[in-house]
């Protein structure tokens, strides 16, 4: 029997698992993920008041109720176990952990406060359990730059009102505080023009449903859905709208200036023109992409990959971690099913044997089990404000202790954590 | 009764709410199940209850699954008559505009080959608070009894 390791129960991680189970379905496969909770990006990076798209969960909710996959939560590849353990258990090991990191805009004055990465500020709002107590401020001008739907999904957050985040996950904290910053004015900034803009052109038209934000696009000129819905939602203005939203194309960032902290940001035309574009500003969100993965050595791993995802004999890779930051859901589910299918290749008429599931409950006995995120999944729902449809619990140690609270309560935990799994 | 499932799917939520079908359906009838991708329009048979499982995808687009069978429907522009499905479709209500697109298409296509529907055509919000087998699996149930009158007629 084949025995895999998935390092990463994001999206990548759990279709790769279910596309190997249709190719090899007596495999044992094992997720490993570095916090207590699985679904990466569609819990934390998908944005909260987009319910709806995180219904793939329960897809993966079905790896590990029905098709006996396991869950090492809390496990960090690397401090808690090696990558050579973690092959020397399994026939083959897939690397999907992600990028993680804000791509850096490579400009004087990037580390003033008031700079925040599109990253880390969705890992705030989200709750995730690394931006515990962190607020990055955002005070009353905020510029977004960037052109792809990380922008549309900070901004929409941050054009909305307290109301239209009814039925979502964002805590009312959060939303409280979105809110008592008191934004007024939000820049969308491309480097390219409109027609170049990365946009999805349905999130651009969700934009004219807010109830409380104009909205102004200038110089979207050109063909295309993306120029289209551009200029569909350019003069929405719902009555008493408290901000505004403009989007600029065509400009290079320059420098950001300010003494203590950011003050005004200062753009060149992009078109050679010399042009030039000063916005004063209290915060600049830098929404242009992610980058990572160095702590697992992934420029050298992906030197000599080949295009399905083999690294090295039994070591593979999927996701973004392969194909870096782009992509949504669907293109990552092909990859994924790209990737099972070499790995299924390479497996079929394995002979030997290795550990699996058994070496990695021996080495890794205090990871959270499914069993343990479902009693944190619960706690989260149970903690639920009637406008929301969850509460998350934003602390790790929080996350953990519910976690192990039932094999807390049972002193011979080993047994019982087999049985759940 | 013999029935076929076919699914258009993106993220794969429509492929598992056809294969959720088919398990339902097993134990009395002889359910199988196939990617829309994979489907030759030649291949529709009278006497087979036809299930479209079809979410919606981007701007009230078919999602790729669903996509080459439209593409081989048009070009080769199938006499259905006597054919008989049913539709199922998946959607969000955040996108409302184009929120059931996906299954309305499908109805579109099947009928412009002189294909009979039974049963109404419901779709699932995935913003909305019923899982698709909440919604589908009474929801075939009744089209199971439509459809056997319907089948007897176009035989």
């Amino acid at each position: 029997m084949a025995r895999i390791a998935i390092v990463g129960a994001g999206p990548s991680g759990c279709y790769l698992a279910q596309a190997l189970l249709k190719a090899l379905p007596d495999a044992e496969i094992n997720i490993l993920d570095r916090l207590p909770c699985p679904y990466g990006l569609v819990r934390y990076g998908v944005a909260p008041d987009h319910q709806g798209t995180k219904g793939v969960i329960r897809q993966f909710e079905r790896l590990f109720e029905r098709q006996g996959v396991a869950f090492f939560g809390g496990v960090t590849l690397g401090r808690d176990i090696t990558l050579e353990a973690l092959q020397a258990a399994h026939n083959a090991v897939v690397l999907a952990t992600g990028l993680s990191d804000d791509r850096r805009l490579g400009i004087p004055g990037e580390d003033l406060p008031g700079v925040i990465g599109a990253g880390r500020l969705t890992r705030a709002w989200n709750d995730h359990p690394d931006a515990e107590g962190d607020e990055p401020p955002l005070g009353r001008r905020v510029v977004i730059m960037g052109n792809g739907n990380v922008a549309i999904d900070l901004l929409r957050l941050l054009a909305k009102d307290d109301a239209e985040f009814d039925g979502s996950d964002l805590s009312s904290a959060r939303s409280r505080a979105i809110v008592a910053a008191g934004v007024e004015s939000i820049e969308v900034i491309g480097r390219g023009s409109a027609e170049q803009a990365r946009f999805d052109p349905v999130m651009l038209r969700e934009l004219g449903k807010l109830g409380a934000a104009r909205i102004s696009v200038i110089e979207a000129h050109g063909e295309g859905k993306v120029v289209e819905a551009l200029q569909a939602i350019d003069g929405h203005a719902p009555a008493g709208a408290r901000r505004s939203v403009t989007f600029r194309f065509g400009w290079t960032p320059r420098a950001l200036l300010g003494d203590t902290r950011l003050e005004v940001a200062q753009f060149v035309a992009s078109d050679g023109s010399g042009a030039e574009l000063r916005l004063e500003c209290d915060s600049f969100l830098t929404a242009i992409g992610f980058e990572g993965g160095e702590d697992l050595g992934r420029p050298a791993l992906l030197t000599g990959a080949s295009e399905d995802g083999a690294l090295a004999p039994g070591l593979y890779a999927a996701g973004w971690f392969r194909r870096g930051p782009r992509g949504t859901i669907p293109e990552n589910r092909q990859d994924a099913q790209l990737v099972a299918s070499r790995i299924a290749a390479d497996l079929s008429g394995l002979g030997s044997v290795r550990p699996g599931r058994e070496a990695l409950a021996r080495q890794l006995p205090q990871a959270v089990s499914y069993a343990g995120w479902q009693r944190i999944d619960e706690a989260e729902r149970a903690a639920s404000p009637p406008t929301r449809c969850r509460q998350k619990i934003p602390s790790m140690s929080r996350m953990l202790e519910i976690a192990r609270n039932e094999a807390g309560a049972r002193p011979t935990d080993t047994a019982s954590q087999k049985g759940e799994r | 009764m013999q029935i076929a499932i076919l699914y258009g799917t993106e993220t794969g939520n429509a492929e598992m709410l056809a294969e959720d079908i088919a398990a339902h359906l097993d134990a009395e009838h002889e359910a199988s199940v196939s990617n829309l991708a994979d489907f030759d329009p030649a291949d529709f048979r009278p006497g087979v209850l036809h299930v479209i499982v079809c979410s919606t995808y981007g701007d009230g687009e078919l999602p790729a699954s669903a996509q080459p069978f439209a593409e081989r429907m048009a070009a080769a522009q199938p006499d259905l008559s006597g054919i008989v499905f049913a539709v199922f479709g998946m959607g969000d209500s955040e996108y409302s505009e184009t929120f059931n697109h996906g299954g309305k298409r499908m109805e579109e296509i099947m009928t412009a080959g002189g294909a009979t529907m039974v049963g109404a055509r419901v779709t699932h919000d995935a913003s909305g608070d019923d899982l698709p087998d909440d919604l589908a699996l009474p929801w075939i149930d009744e089209v199971l009894a439509l459809a056997e009158a319907a089948l007897d007629r176009a035989a």
